[in-house]
C-alpha cells in the first residue's frame, strides 16, 4: 500500500466524488494511485462508472419528454368534480340502463332521479334515452348563449353582478374533431392540429401544440355539447353527493311538450372561500335542461348561481344548431402581428433564489420590478410582459402587502395588495400566484 | 410546504403530494408527474422501443394513477405503485395489438443480437425500490440533469450529503440490478 494513496475504505468513500469530478487535485491523485495498486477497488470503480453511464444515458433518453400538461389536461377532464355531473351523463346512463337491460345501472338511476310519480319517471327515462340516442349521432353542434362574466376573463369566470355577454361554441365531432369558443374578449380555436387561445385586449396568445378535446377552462361548456364520453364517474358522484335532481314536463304555448330536468349541484367549497362563486365549478348552481319531447333534442339550458335562499341566472343557452354546416373560416384564428405569446417558466440559472421565495416575497419582488420598470425581472414572475402591462404597472408604488391566503378551489395563493399606479389611481386587490410549474417559481396568475 | 422531514429534504415527499392531491388539491398531482415523467418514460421507451407509444402509455398510466389515487395504501410508495400501473397498461397494449407484440419481440431479439447487451428497463424498476431520499437524488442528478451542487441547493443539503446519498443509492441499485439479472437468467 502506497502511504501517499488512500486505503480501500477511503477509496470507496471517494468513488462518487471522483466520478462526479468533485475531487481536488491531491485527493484525486491519491485516489488514482490507490486504484492502480488495488484490483478490487479498480473493479468496483469500473462497475460504478458503468452504472453512472447507464443512468446518464437513461436521463438523455427522457430529457425532452414533457408529459405534465397533457397528463393534467386529461386528469382535469376525468377528474371527479361537481360540475361534471351533467345531464348528458344521466341521459346516457339511462340509455344503457333501460335500453340494454343493465339492471344495476337502472337501479342506480332510480336512486338518483327521485320523481314523485312512477309513470312520469318511466316516461322521462324513455324521453331521455331517445334524446341520448338522437344526439349521439351528431356530426356538429353550434351553441349560442350568454354568460354573466367579464368579456376577456377566464372562460369559466362568472360574476353575478356582471352584465350578460355572448358566448358561442362551434364543435365538429370525430373523425375530424375541431372546436371554437368565443366571447367578446377571448377566443379559442382547436383546428385539429393545435389549440390556441387569444386574449384580445391584452393581445396575448397561448398555444398548446396539439389538438385537445377541451382546454383553457371551457370544460363546462364542452360538457353541454359533448355527447359521448366521460360518463361513468359522474352519476356515481351525483349519488355520492346526494344532489337533488328533478324531472318535470310542461306544455308550451304551441302545444309542444317539453321535458325539463333540473340539477341542484353543490360545489362543496366553504361559504367563506375566496374562490367561491367566481367560477362555474366553485359555485352552487341550479341547472335547468329543457328537451323537446318530439324532436328528443336538448333545446335550452339555464344555469343559476345559488347563494343561500337567492339565486341569479348566470348562463342562458337558447340557440342550439344541430348538424348544420360550419364555415371553414370558423377554424381560423387571425392574430395581430404584435401578439405576445405566453411561455411556460423555465429554470433560471439562479432559479433557487426565486423557488425559495414565499408567496408574499414573490409578490413584493414582482411589484418592485414593475415599479423600477425592470421588465426582465418582471418576466421572471409573469408571461408575457407586454406593452399594455408595462404601461399599466410601470412606475407603481407599493402601498401595502397583506398576509397570503389560500382557497380550496385554487392551487396557488392569494396575496392581498394595495398599489398606487403612476396616474395616482390606488388599486386594492388580491394577487393570485402559483408555483406548480416546471421551474417551481411563483407566477402571477391573476388579480392584476 | 417548507417544513423539513426526517431526511431534511426541503421538497415535499411523494406521500405528502399524494395526500394533498387526494384531499382537495388535485393540482399537486402535477408535481408528481413532473417528478416521475422522465424515469417512467425512459422505462416505457425501453420496453416499447417507440417513443410515441411510450408517451401515450406514460400519459395513460399517470391518468389511471390519478383516478385510483384513493386506493394507494402507502402514499410514500407512489413511484413503485405507478410502475405497477404502467406495467399493466403495457400488458394491455401488448394484448390489444398482438401484431405489435410480435414485432416488438422480433425487434428486441434483433436489438439484443446487435448490441449483445441487456435491455435497460430494469434500471427504472430498480430505482422504484430505492428509499425515497436515495431515489430523489438519483432522479434529480440523472433524469433532471442537475449537477451535484444543484441537487444540494435544491434539496437544501450539504454537497457531501448528496455524494454520500448517491454512493448509497449506487450500492443499492447495483445490488437490486444484480438480483434482477440473476433472477432473469434463472428464468431463461
Amino acid at each position: 500500500m502506497n502511504t501517499t494513496s488512500m486505503n480501500c475504505a477511503e477509496c470507496r468513500d471517494n468513488q462518487i466524488a471522483c466520478l462526479e469530478g468533485l475531487l481536488e487535485a491531491e485527493p484525486s491523485r491519491q485516489f488514482q494511485a490507490h486504484l492502480e495498486s488495488c484490483a478490487a477497488c479498480r473493479a468496483e470503480y469500473a462497475a460504478m462508472s458503468r452504472l453512472q453511464e447507464r443512468l446518464a444515458a437513461r436521463g438523455r433518453v427522457a430529457a425532452e419528454v414533457s408529459l405534465v400538461e397533457p397528463v393534467m389536461r386529461a386528469v382535469r377532464q376525468k377528474q371527479i368534480e361537481p360540475e361534471r355531473t351533467t345531464l348528458m351523463s344521466i341521459l346516457l346512463k339511462n340509455r344503457w340502463g333501460f335500453g340494454l337491460g343493465a339492471a344495476a345501472s337502472a337501479a342506480a338511476v332510480f336512486l338518483v332521479i327521485a320523481l314523485s310519480a312512477p309513470n312520469a319517471q318511466a316516461k322521462a327515462a324513455d324521453v331521455m334515452a331517445k334524446g341520448a340516442r338522437a344526439i349521439a349521432k351528431l356530426s356538429s353542434i353550434h351553441l349560442r348563449g350568454q354568460l354573466r362574466t367579464l368579456p376577456a376573463d377566464n372562460f369559466s369566470y362568472i360574476d353575478a353582478n356582471s352584465a350578460f355577454y355572448p358566448i358561442e361554441l362551434w364543435k365538429q365531432f370525430p373523425p375530424e374533431p375541431k372546436w371554437r369558443i368565443e366571447k367578446p374578449g377571448r377566443i379559442i380555436v382547436m383546428d385539429g392540429v393545435q389549440t390556441v387561445m387569444y386574449i384580445k385586449p391584452a393581445k396575448e396568445a397561448v398555444k398548446i401544440p396539439q389538438p385537445t378535446p377541451s382546454a383553457f377552462d371551457t370544460d363546462w361548456l364542452h360538457r353541454i355539447a359533448n355527447l359521448s364520453d366521460t360518463i361513468n364517474n359522474e352519476l356515481r358522484l351525483a349519488q355520492a353527493q346526494g344532489w337533488k335532481l328533478d324531472l318535470a314536463e310542461e306544455t308550451a304555448a304551441d302545444g309542444r311538450v317539453k321535458s325539463i330536468v333540473t340539477v341542484h349541484a353543490k360545489c362543496g367549497l366553504p361559504e367563506n372561500d375566496y374562490a367561491r362563486n367566481k367560477f362555474f365549478h366553485n359555485a352552487d348552481t341550479r341547472r335547468v335542461y329543457r328537451f323537446d319531447a318530439q324532436s328528443e333534442r336538448l333545446e335550452a339550458v339555464q344555469i343559476y348561481m345559488v347563494q343561500g335562499a337567492s339565486e341569479v341566472q348566470v348562463f342562458d343557452l337558447s340557440q342550439i344548431d344541430y348538424d348544420q354546416p360550419i364555415d371553414p373560416s370558423v377554424w381560423q384564428l387571425n392574430l395581430p402581428s404584435d401578439v405576445s405569446w405566453y411561455k411556460e417558466p423555465q429554470k433560471l440559472p439562479d432559479n433557487q433564489k426565486y423557488a425559495s421565495m414565499a408567496a408574499e416575497e414573490a409578490a413584493q419582488a414582482f411589484f418592485e420590478a414593475c415599479a423600477k420598470g425592470d421588465w426582465a425581472e418582471t418576466g421572471k414572475f409573469m408571461s408575457p410582459v407586454n406593452q399594455r402591462l408595462k404601461d399599466y404597472l410601470g412606475g407603481l408604488e407599493i402601498v401595502s402587502l397583506g398576509k397570503p391566503f389560500t382557497s380550496q378551489g385554487y392551487p396557488g395563493q392569494f396575496v392581498p395588495y394595495e398599489i398606487k399606479l403612476k396616474d395616482g389611481t390606488v388599486k386594492k386587490h388580491n394577487l393570485a400566484v402559483r408555483k406548480d410549474n416546471p421551474a417551481g417559481r411563483w407566477q402571477v396568475d391573476g388579480g392584476i | 410546504m417548507n417544513s423539513l422531514d426526517q431526511d431534511e429534504r426541503q421538497e415535499p415527499s411523494d406521500g405528502e403530494y399524494v395526500v394533498s392531491s387526494r384531499n382537495g388539491c388535485p393540482d399537486h398531482f402535477r408535481l408528481l408527474v413532473q417528478r416521475y415523467q422522465r424515469p417512467l418514460f425512459a422505462y416505457l421507451s425501453s420496453r416499447l422501443g417507440n417513443q410515441l407509444e411510450a408517451e401515450e402509455v406514460a400519459q395513460e398510466s399517470f391518468v389511471r394513477a390519478f383516478l385510483s389515487l384513493k386506493k394507494l395504501r402507502k402514499p410514500e410508495s407512489f413511484y413503485a405503485w405507478l410502475m405497477g400501473i404502467a406495467g399493466r397498461v403495457l400488458k394491455e397494449q401488448f394484448r390489444a395489438t398482438e401484431r405489435r407484440q410480435k414485432d416488438r419481440a422480433i425487434a428486441e431479439t434483433l436489438l439484443a443480437e446487435d448490441s449483445g447487451s441487456a435491455p435497460e428497463y430494469p434500471l427504472e424498476e430498480a430505482i422504484a425500490v430505492l428509499p425515497e431520499s436515495n431515489r430523489q437524488v438519483i432522479l434529480l442528478r440523472y433524469y433532471e440533469g442537475l449537477s451535484c451542487q444543484e441537487v444540494a441547493t435544491r434539496l437544501g443539503m450539504p454537497l457531501g450529503t448528496v455524494t454520500k446519498t448517491l454512493s448509497r443509492a449506487y450500492a443499492l441499485l447495483r445490488q437490486e440490478l444484480k438480483a434482477r439479472e440473476s433472477a432473469e437468467a434463472t428464468v431463461k
